[in-house]
């Protein structure tokens, strides 16, 4: 993992070595703004993906003589499928045009919104899935 | 899986406060002398405050997710004996901290208001409102993922390996928000 790491840490260093020079020759708050925060972007990643190598083994794909077959195995939880997303961002649209077209509209929005985030959430936590 | 999607997450809301940040400093840039006058009215002992508490709300959260790797969940001893605490009572100490920084906003936008400081009175209050208040939704938004977390510890009958990761989450997305915050408040608070 630590080629990753480098690979965006390289970024980090060029933005940081960039953002000081547009500074000084521009003079321009607006871009200065935006490339220190793309350094702190750069530097959170490799960051991450610095401190993760450190804690786990060496993946297959970070050894020269690794398999494929090797990869395999628990990844993870992933959903099959969820309708829930779909209604949670339904939800956030009435929110957003609530706050144009009035608070009436808004409160409905958070209403619906609460169910969907909950029934999100907790879709893998009751019924048949509760463990 | 889930950590990792996280923090590509968080890297692009940095992105997002990047262009408040850019707005802030374009605006300040053109203007100097509405700062001049606009940040005079900020109370700044207030303020450190309010930032002081949010950034020890950072420290418990990560004592809440200390506990949630071990396993913790609930406290073991009395709830005054603070060793004993699980991921719940540090969660909620969270909570309370980030509720009280929260109302410390709304206490100040109140202040600032008296004083005639309104998203619409000036182009520095639209940027001072539309940068902390973008913060402030995104701490709400935290509070609201420390209620849903803390919800599924009492929804399963044990702690499971999912549910330490989604502490795990909430807890960088609370950092994030923290960190975020001190350069707001660096920004317009101390610089000026």
């Amino acid at each position: 993992m630590k080629i990753e790491a480098w690979t965006i840490g390289i970024c980090g260093i060029f933005f940081a070595a960039v953002s000081p020079v547009y500074w000084l020759m521009s003079g321009d708050p607006t871009g200065t703004s935006a490339l220190v925060m793309t350094t702190l972007l750069a530097t959170l990643l490799a960051f991450y993906l610095g401190v993760v190598a450190k804690q786990i083994p060496d993946r297959p794909e970070d050894r020269q003589e690794g398999e494929i077959v090797e990869g395999a195995g628990e990844l993870g939880f992933f959903p099959p499928y969820s309708w829930w997303p779909l209604f949670a961002a339904l939800a956030f649209l009435v929110i957003v045009v609530g706050l144009v077209i009035g608070w009436w509209m808004f409160i409905i929005g958070a209403g619906i919104g609460a169910v969907t985030v909950i029934g999100w959430v907790y879709e893998y936590y009751r019924g048949v899935h509760a463990h | 899986m889930v950590t990792v999607g996280t923090i590509v997450w968080l890297a692009s809301e940095l992105m997002f406060f990047a262009a408040l940040f850019a707005a802030y400093f374009t605006i300040r840039a053109v203007s100097p002398e509405l700062w001049a006058i606009e940040t005079e009215k900020l109370n700044v002992p207030f303020a450190t405050v309010n930032t002081t508490i949010l950034v020890l709300s950072s420290v418990t959260c990560q004592w809440g997710v200390f506990a949630a790797e071990k396993g913790r969940v609930g406290r073991s001893g009395s709830i005054f004996q603070i060793s004993g605490w699980g991921m719940r009572e540090w969660f909620g100490l969270t909570y309370v901290m980030g509720a009280i920084f929260i109302g410390g906003q709304t206490f100040e936008y109140a202040e600032l208001v008296h004083e005639n400081v309104t998203l619409a009175s000036s182009p520095y209050g639209s940027v001072f409102y539309l940068a902390t208040g973008f913060h402030g939704i995104h701490v709400v938004g935290g509070l609201i993922a420390f209620l849903l977390v803390l919800g599924r510890t009492f929804m399963a009958r044990r702690f499971t390996h999912e549910q330490a990761v989604s502490a795990i989450v909430v807890s960088y997305y609370w950092h994030f928000v923290d960190v975020v915050w001190i350069g707001l408040f660096a920004t317009v608070y101390l610089i000026k």
